[in-house]
């Protein structure tokens, strides 16, 4: 959802195993504001799939079976925010467990910031204000600390926190860095920006090493099934719609 | 003087479900007993919704208190008061808790051991007030509708009862909540939308509504049977004018 560049939507969109892949976008870690979901509709509604998102504060309005809708999904998105209030709103609904299920069904889990962090053991949140460890999912073993170049505050505390043992081994990622794993491990690490890295961070008696990954760059703008005019308008014209039959 | 713990619980109302009528912001504002009282609104069932903040501040003008909120979505971004949360909410006189998802809201502030503050200044005496999910949060027990059919959970326990809110507007919930009752759940009140519930330590003082004909019921399990007692409520509007009179 980087403006103006689509290379790792489009890179996310190839993972999944049909040409219109339904995805679901997350956004409760931001708190599900509108301007957030209409972002993500912005982002995805040009390429091709079929793009919903999942409110879980706006249940009361639009109440839906979660385990249903995700299950139905070839693509979860998570986005940002805060990851303790995600983590924490995402068990009271039940929703650590349905994810998990989604994940052994093969759908892919992608996201970015706290929807990145979520999924391994611990991250590095700053939900409380300062830059501190927070334990995740635990889908994927280890630890991942994000915004590595953008908040330079995470990396002393993700560093700290790994040298000490309070979380695992793990990953510092670059804004615009991606890590695909399947099956739990770590396949390869592709990039929307020349320049941005990934580390491989482990632990040495009471320090912590940092050890650059190799990163592809991906390639601007890898061609896809183009969506023409006539599909967009109608995809804004059903999404108009289900708003409105729903509010 | 040491004050003594407060709580009052909205069925409905309040500047969030109705606009124009000051009543029940204005009976909470009283309560602190303070001529500008430090008012914290915590939004976290709406998500921090942006446009809830806003008719709080302007429900809640300088020019009567001293507002600000609570973000806990957005404490690395500035947004209210992003240092010391609990130290700020132990600091205040009136503290507002918005309508919105009860389990999230309960989930967060756990993640967030703001359960254990809001104990901390309902004790030192800070009023402590909301509606719907702001109003079921200080029960033992409570029935929810947010996510559809109504639902029994366990809010933070402050008050050894139970609560149902909009129990006029939404009679799904009277429904679940009089099955939940029979069922063994806590005995408790239900409020209509407009009638709130003025808990002084855990007893109920007294019910006021911001509009003629609200009311609250005291339910209970009586052989099994659940039964309602409406409790008469103390119109604030008729208040007034007899004070204005």
């Amino acid at each position: 959802m980087e403006p103006d560049n689509t290379v790792l939507d489009d890179y996310i969109l190839g993972l999944a195993r049909r040409p219109m892949p339904r995805v679901c976008f997350l956004p409760t870690a931001s708190g599900d504001p509108l301007d957030h979901i209409t972002r993500f509709y912005e982002a995805f509604s040009d390429l091709p799939c079929e793009p919903t998102d999942l409110s879980l504060f706006r249940l009361g309005r639009r109440p839906v079976d979660l385990r249903r809708l995700l299950h139905a999904q070839d693509i979860v998105y998570v986005g940002g925010g805060s990851m303790r209030n995600m983590l924490a709103i995402w068990r009271v609904h039940d929703l650590d467990a349905i994810l998990r299920e989604c994940w052994a069904r093969g759908i892919v889990l992608a996201g970015l910031s706290a929807g990145a962090m979520c999924w391994f053991e611990a991250g590095i949140s700053k939900s409380r204000g300062p830059a501190e460890p927070v334990s995740g999912l635990g889908l994927l073993p280890g630890s991942l600390s994000v915004h590595y170049d953008g908040e330079p505050e995470r990396r002393p505390a993700y560093l700290a926190a790994v040298a000490s043992g309070e979380v695992p081994e793990g990953f510092g990622a670059d804004d615009g860095v991606g890590l695909l794993f399947r099956e739990g491990r770590l396949e390869r690490v592709v990039s929307s920006r020349p320049g941005a890295g990934c580390v491989r961070v482990r632990r040495a008696g009471d320090r912590a090493l940092e050890q650059p990954l190799h990163v592809d760059l991906l390639a601007d703008r890898e061609p896809l099934v183009a969506v023409d005019a006539d599909v967009r308008e109608f995809r804004a014209m059903s999404r108009f719609r289900a708003m409105r039959g729903g509010g | 003087m040491a004050r003594r713990p407060q709580i009052v619980a909205f069925g409905g109302g309040g500047f969030s479900m109705e606009p124009g009528n000051r009543l029940l912001d204005d009976y909470v504002l009283g309560l602190t007993g303070v001529e500008r009282p430090r008012v914290c609104f915590v939004p976290t069932a709406s998500g921090d919704a942006d446009h809830y903040i806003v008719r709080f501040y302007r429900a809640f003008p300088s020019s009567v208190c001293e507002p600000s909120h609570v973000s806990l979505f957005r404490r690395d971004k500035g947004g209210g008061i992003d240092c010391d949360v609990a130290g700020h909410l132990l600091a205040q006189d009136l503290i507002y808790v918005g309508g919105g998802s009860v389990v999230s809201l309960l989930g967060v502030w756990r993640a967030h051991g703001l359960d254990d503050v809001l104990r901390r200044a309902w004790q030192r005496g800070t009023v402590l007030c909301g509606l719907s999910a702001g109003s079921l949060c200080w029960f033992q027990e409570a029935i929810t509708a947010f996510h559809g059919r109504a639902a029994r959970i366990e809010g933070l326990g402050l008050l050894p009862w139970s609560n149902c809110v909009h129990y006029d507007g939404e009679p799904g919930r009277r429904a679940e909540y009089l099955a939940g009752v029979e069922d063994g759940m806590t005995p408790g009140y239900g409020a209509d939308d407009g009638a709130a519930l003025h808990f002084v330590g855990s007893e109920l003082d007294r019910v006021v509504s911001s509009r003629p004909g609200a009311l609250a019921y005291r339910v209970e399990a009586v052989e099994g049977v659940a039964r309602e007692t409406p409790i008469q409520a103390v119109c604030l509007r008729d208040e007034r004018d007899l004070v204005a009179a």
